[in-house]
């Protein structure tokens, strides 16, 4: 299910009030739009624990959503936050399998493209992106990772703590 | 709470919904000038305003310096109040101009030792008045803190080193009205440093109690 921002924005402010049909609704929207957000991004054994924690956090931070603004670009800060922490928490066993495409409706191409998760990447070095992708979402070893980019093991695993640093405090950057 | 079938969680959230008043802006600028206040409001009846002040004649180094520490409080603390409800495309850079700003007072102090050498003839109750305006900005600090706990800042470091930033030059500001220093080292160096520990404090302290 999709729905336009001003639904979303709509819904959310009956769940501020304490609407708990508005709230299921939009819950289960929410579920969907991240499910798509995350597709890509990461590993699909962590996919549905994070989609889980980003609802969590949602459900948490029901007040830091201001009514006047848009409901998705704050649904993304959080969204990238809880991937930001994912990333730094997560050094997993390599597990590739293929993904499908996120199917993304066109009307929120423009949105998505902004709040995108690859937005976030291209703001770092690409040495430093490289080895984030590869360690912390493609599951390489640091050894895999530096003899793929012709770093140290030293280095690869100073570029991982530098980007993540840097990825934390991009968080709401467009 | 996490489940493994989403719809079992969705439920559990739905079920576990309360009303959530939003975070308005005008109650955390609202609540930044009560503890402003409460910290002028300290040192004026703790301490005692400072005579020259109280009797209406200022120095135009004191409006200056002080001009700037309450400029950068209020960035500060609009920013960390800004960042309690997070938003891709929000920017929070605006108060490092402000600091930038205040930064020329310890580097004007630090080069005017160079070009004139003096002995600050304050001796130890310099040092006293940086510990008071740290101590005073805890207030200010302490504000912000619960209402970015209440939020959702997406760099809870950045958040706290602003915290700390706004508290420190608040209580830099607040103390300037019972300091009976008016040359540019003292101000330069000690509020200027009274600053820096604030920010220290609260990049190390805040963000520990608003990670979410």
């Amino acid at each position: 299910m999709i729905a336009d921002d001003a639904t979303l924005v709509r819904l959310m402010v009956s769940a501020q009030k304490g609407d708990r049909q508005s709230y299921a609704v939009l819950l289960k929207i929410a579920a969907g739009w991240l499910r798509r957000y995350f597709a890509r991004r990461v590993a699909p054994p962590f996919l549905d624990d994070l989609v889980q924690e980003t609802l969590i956090s949602l459900h948490r931070k029901l007040a830091s959503y201001d009514p006047a603004r848009p409901f998705i670009p704050w649904l993304a800060a959080i969204a990238r936050y809880r991937w930001v922490d994912q990333l730094r928490r997560i050094y997993r066993a390599a597990e590739e399998s293929p993904v499908d495409e996120p199917t993304v409706a066109s009307d929120e191409d423009a949105v998505s493209a902004r709040l995108s998760l690859d937005r976030l990447f291209a703001h770092l070095p690409e040495r430093q992106a490289r080895v984030i992708r590869m360690v912390r979402i493609d599951g390489c070893s640091i050894a895999e990772a530096a003899v793929a980019t012709g770093q140290s093991e030293s280095l690869v695993k100073v570029n991982i703590h530098r980007g993540l640093r840097k990825l934390a405090l991009m968080v709401e950057r467009e | 709470m996490k489940s493994s079938d989403p719809d079992a969680l969705i439920a559990a959230l739905v079920d576990d919904l309360a009303p959530a008043a939003p975070l308005r802006r005008w109650r955390g600028l609202t609540m930044f000038a009560a503890a402003t206040a409460l910290t002028v409001a300290i040192v004026v009846l703790g301490a005692g305003l400072r005579p020259e002040i109280a009797a209406g004649r200022v120095d135009a180094v004191f409006l200056l310096a002080n001009g700037l520490f309450a400029m950068l409080g209020i960035a500060a603390a609009t920013t960390a109040i800004s960042m309690a409800r997070p938003q891709v495309g929000n920017r929070h850079d605006g108060w490092a101009w402000a600091a930038a700003m205040v930064a020329l007072l310890p580097a004007a102090a630090l080069a005017m030792q160079f070009i004139e050498p003096q002995v600050s003839a304050h001796g130890l109750s310099e040092g006293r008045c940086a510990v008071a305006s740290v101590a005073l900005g805890l207030i200010v600090t302490a504000g912000l803190t619960l209402w970015l706990r209440r939020g959702a800042p997406t760099s809870p470091t950045r958040a706290g080193l602003l915290a700390g930033i706004a508290g420190g030059s608040v209580g830099t500001f607040a103390f300037a009205f019972h300091c009976a220093h008016d040359d540019l080292f003292h101000i330069g160096i000690w509020h200027g440093a009274a600053i820096l520990t604030s920010a220290a404090i609260g990049r190390a302290v805040v963000p520990r109690f608003i990670r979410w």
